[in-house]
């Protein structure tokens, strides 16, 4: 069942919409055709770039909250971890909606702008806008990944670590950061995955003038109506996603291993 | 005794947890090279004694001194002692090696120097070419043994160990008891042991530290605590041990069971309230005429080395009743605006004299009330035959408007049951409860002895009060109407008796034992 419309799209991408004698032929001239036009490599490239930036602000802003909300008292932490996951109630269209409403020329942003004298800041439709709602959109997973291995973190191993004379900062590089990881390795999966394929955020944000590969491929099958290509380019975007996450992972392990010897 | 150096003083040590006192001014000192057990049971403060030390908590009050300097305000990591934690808190993502060499490699010692070390450490503690190894992979005795070697390999002055064996089983607990002892012995430093093991604390320590609710009890050597406890609840920790409520009647004689014995202690005030203990080991079976007491024995156990035998020299007496379970009566005003209830009752002739409405009202329990709003209304007129004679009557309590509910009174000549050779008398009423009454019940024995009324007291002082257990093998929570059996018992007198000679059961013996097995202790102020 799960399995089933992956297979479907694979079928897709292998075939062309053929003609009136012969209803669809086996080709593989769709993968061909992406990886010749330089428009859609520079898109992909772009949807790369953007997530990976929206990656690395999310897990930066989102370490230090989760390792805040970790170390709270029990009762502030519920509090805390239920004013995260607080929006996600609301559905993400309506978030990024709100924050068109913020963002544009004569909204809350630029406003707070004009108390200090800037004038004449758009932010909407520029690639600082979609990054700005990508990260707003994401971060909660970071940072609830985060925060899900730290607050399970045994306290007596840092009371073992400062019992060894490990002051707070080595404790933290030492013990804390390194055990964390696997809560980064799946908060850095649930922000890059969702972000890299994402096309309602750059399409309202970034105002139709700021394409990303999640555009193109909902573009190909809803207003050209070439599902072949666009289930061509799916298929590229799972194979790099996939290879992306191997490399994470096969990086969280040697990271964990370097921290063994730097330590 | 050679001259030691104090390495830790304790001074008036307090510690509050929000309204809690969880240490009530603690004087310690803790010499070089000794190893000291902090035993208690759980929330006794040992473990906050020793938080305290480790620098994971500040007293509330009071000064720890290390080496003569006061390290209040030290921080953990800057203390010349290292832990050993209950569950060992092992770094996982560490291998043994690297678990090991932690607190140096935070020093910036070289490498080869580390090499060595965490090599010896491993030596030390017999895990030589586990380096490799993962350490949660590792049994409970090789993590143990693993953090041992992680704290040691620092060389701190002290090591404090908390309840290090609490994870580990019974033979790999005593293997490791021998092994501490050893690598304390090896490596020549102060070893703090917190446990609530008392096996544990005799087998190690130089010095015992017994606590009980943020208090030292005692402080000593394994053989003082052992053979000279100062009370009841350091004799009852440590060890097993017969111990008797006496008086002492002058220096060196002392009287328990309503019989004077000889004995070595001395410093009471006469006629003193004490507690009197005989340990196991002390008493001798001998034959029922050369004894000092006699009894029978109750049970023999077979316990490896020698029998646990328990003799009893002065049985314990009982009475028992019968507790009528009713359903609850209630009877209700045909306009529904009242409700009223009341139960049977037993009440004993020579109480007759003084019994007015008010006791009667009380002992049946008589209530009335509006059920629409919960409020009470009184209970306007009883009604009873109830003459001062032994026999059956009736009672009839009514309200104002008339609602009236009536109920049986039981005048009886109350038993009392006298034990002579114990020098008791215990008596105790058949009672009426309902199923609610039994369920609402906070203290359920309390409840029992104030409602039958039970009482036993000395035949030879009828003042002198002796302690009442009950004794019922119905459910509470479960109990139905009917009539159930509630029993009341004085404990009477059972000695234990560790002995390599095996007796029968039911055989009827004497026991002997010398002035000086005989240990007096004050006592205790509360308990």
């Amino acid at each position: 069942m799960l399995l089933f419309p992956m297979l479907l799209i694979a079928l897709y991408s292998l075939m062309n919409a053929g003609n009136s004698i012969v209803p669809f032929q086996f080709t593989l001239e769709n993968y061909v055709h992406f990886f010749t036009d330089p428009d859609f490599l520079l898109i992909l490239w772009r949807s790369l770039w953007i997530a990976v930036k929206t990656t690395v602000l999310c897990l930066l802003l989102g370490y230090p909250i989760a390792y805040y909300i970790a170390r709270s008292e029990e009762k502030k932490r519920n509090l805390l971890v239920l004013l995260i996951t607080f929006p996600m109630w609301i559905n993400m269209l309506v978030r990024t909606y709100a924050w068109i409403g913020i963002l544009s020329g004569d909204g809350l942003f630029s406003m707070i702008l004009g108390l200090f004298g800037i004038h004449n800041v758009e932010l909407l439709y520029t690639e600082t806008a979609v990054l700005l709602g990508m990260v707003y959109n994401f971060l909660p997973f970071m940072i609830l990944q985060i925060n899900t291995v730290l607050s399970k973190m045994d306290p007596s191993l840092l009371e073992a670590s400062a019992d060894l004379g490990a002051s707070k900062a080595q404790t933290f590089w030492r013990v804390t950061f390194p055990l964390s990881m696997p809560g980064v390795v799946s908060g850095i999966t649930l922000v890059f995955l969702p972000a890299v394929s994402s096309f309602f955020i750059p399409k309202l944000l970034g105002g139709g003038q700021y394409f990303l590969i999640g555009n193109v491929i909902e573009n190909q099958f809803i207003t050209v109506g070439e599902w072949n290509f666009g289930s061509a380019i799916s298929m590229i975007m799972a194979v790099i996603m996939m290879l992306l996450m191997m490399l994470v992972r096969r990086s969280e392990r040697r990271t964990s291993i370097k921290v063994e010897d730097a330590s | 005794m050679e001259e030691k150096k104090k390495i830790i003083q304790f001074r008036n040590i307090v510690k509050n947890f929000e309204d809690q006192v969880v240490l009530k001014g603690i004087d310690l000192d803790i010499y070089e090279n000794e190893f000291v057990t902090l035993l208690g049971p759980s929330g006794c403060g040992k473990t906050t004694l020793l938080r305290i030390l480790a620098g994971f908590l500040e007293p509330t009050e009071g000064q720890v001194i290390f080496n003569g300097e006061d390290i209040k305000h030290v921080p953990p990591y800057k203390r010349e002692l290292n832990t050993v934690f209950q569950k060992y808190a092992l770094f996982p993502h560490l291998n043994v090696y690297d678990n090991i060499a932690f607190g140096l490699k935070i020093k910036k010692m070289s490498k080869d120097v580390i090499d060595q070390k965490v090599m010896r450490m491993l030596k030390l503690i017999g895990l030589e070419g586990y380096e490799k190894k993962d350490v949660t992979l590792m049994s409970g005795g090789q993590q143990q043994r693993v953090a041992i070697a992680r704290a040691l390999v620092n060389e701190p002055a002290v090591l404090l160990l908390d309840e290090p064996l609490g994870a580990l089983d019974l033979k790999l607990r005593q293997e490791m008891q021998y092994e501490l002892k050893r690598i304390q012995q090896e490596v020549g430093i102060t070893f703090i042991f917190v446990t609530h093991d008392q096996e544990e604390a005799l087998t190690m320590s130089d010095k015992i530290v017994v606590m009980k609710d943020g208090e030292i009890q005692q402080v000593g050597t394994p053989q003082e605590i052992y053979n000279e406890p100062v009370n009841r609840y350091v004799a009852k920790f440590i060890g097993e041990s017969n111990i008797i409520p006496g008086v002492m009647l002058q220096d060196k004689l002392v009287r328990f069971d309503d019989e004077n014995y000889e004995c070595v202690d001395y410093g009471f005030k006469p006629n003193e309230k004490v507690d009197v203990i005989i340990r196991p080991e002390d008493i001798d079976i001998v034959p029922l005429d050369q004894g000092k007491m006699t009894g029978i024995v109750d049970s023999v156990l077979f316990k490896g080395v020698h029998y646990e035998v328990m003799v009893e020299t002065v049985p314990g007496t009982q009475v028992t009743v019968n507790m009528h379970v009713i359903s609850n009566n209630i009877v209700t005003s045909e306009d529904g605006q009242e409700k009223i209830s009341a139960n049977d009752f037993y009440v004993d002739i020579e109480d007759m004299k003084d019994l007015d409405e008010k006791d009667i009202v009380a002992r049946a329990d008589a209530q009335a009330w509006d059920p629409a709003t919960d409020e009470y209304i009184s209970i306007s007129s009883i009604e009873t035959n109830l003459e001062n004679e032994l026999g059956e009557y009736e009672v009839t309590f009514s309200t104002s408007k008339g609602t009236t509910i009536t109920r049986k009174i039981w005048v009886i000549d109350q038993r009392v049951v006298e034990n002579k050779k114990a020098n008791e008398a215990i008596s105790a009423f058949n009672f009426f409860k309902t199923v609610d009454e039994i369920h609402e019940a906070m203290a359920l024995d309390t409840d029992l002895k104030t409602w039958a009324n039970a009482q036993a007291w000395k035949l030879s002082s009828e003042d002198e009060e002796i302690d009442l257990y009950v004794e019922y093998d119905f459910d509470p929570d479960q109990i139905k109407e009917g009539i159930y059996r509630v029993r009341f018992v004085t404990e009477g007198r059972e000695f234990k008796i560790h002995t390599t000679d095996y007796v029968e059961e039911g055989a009827e013996v004497g026991l002997t034992f010398f002035p000086e097995d005989i240990h007096v202790m004050e006592k205790m102020g509360f308990e």
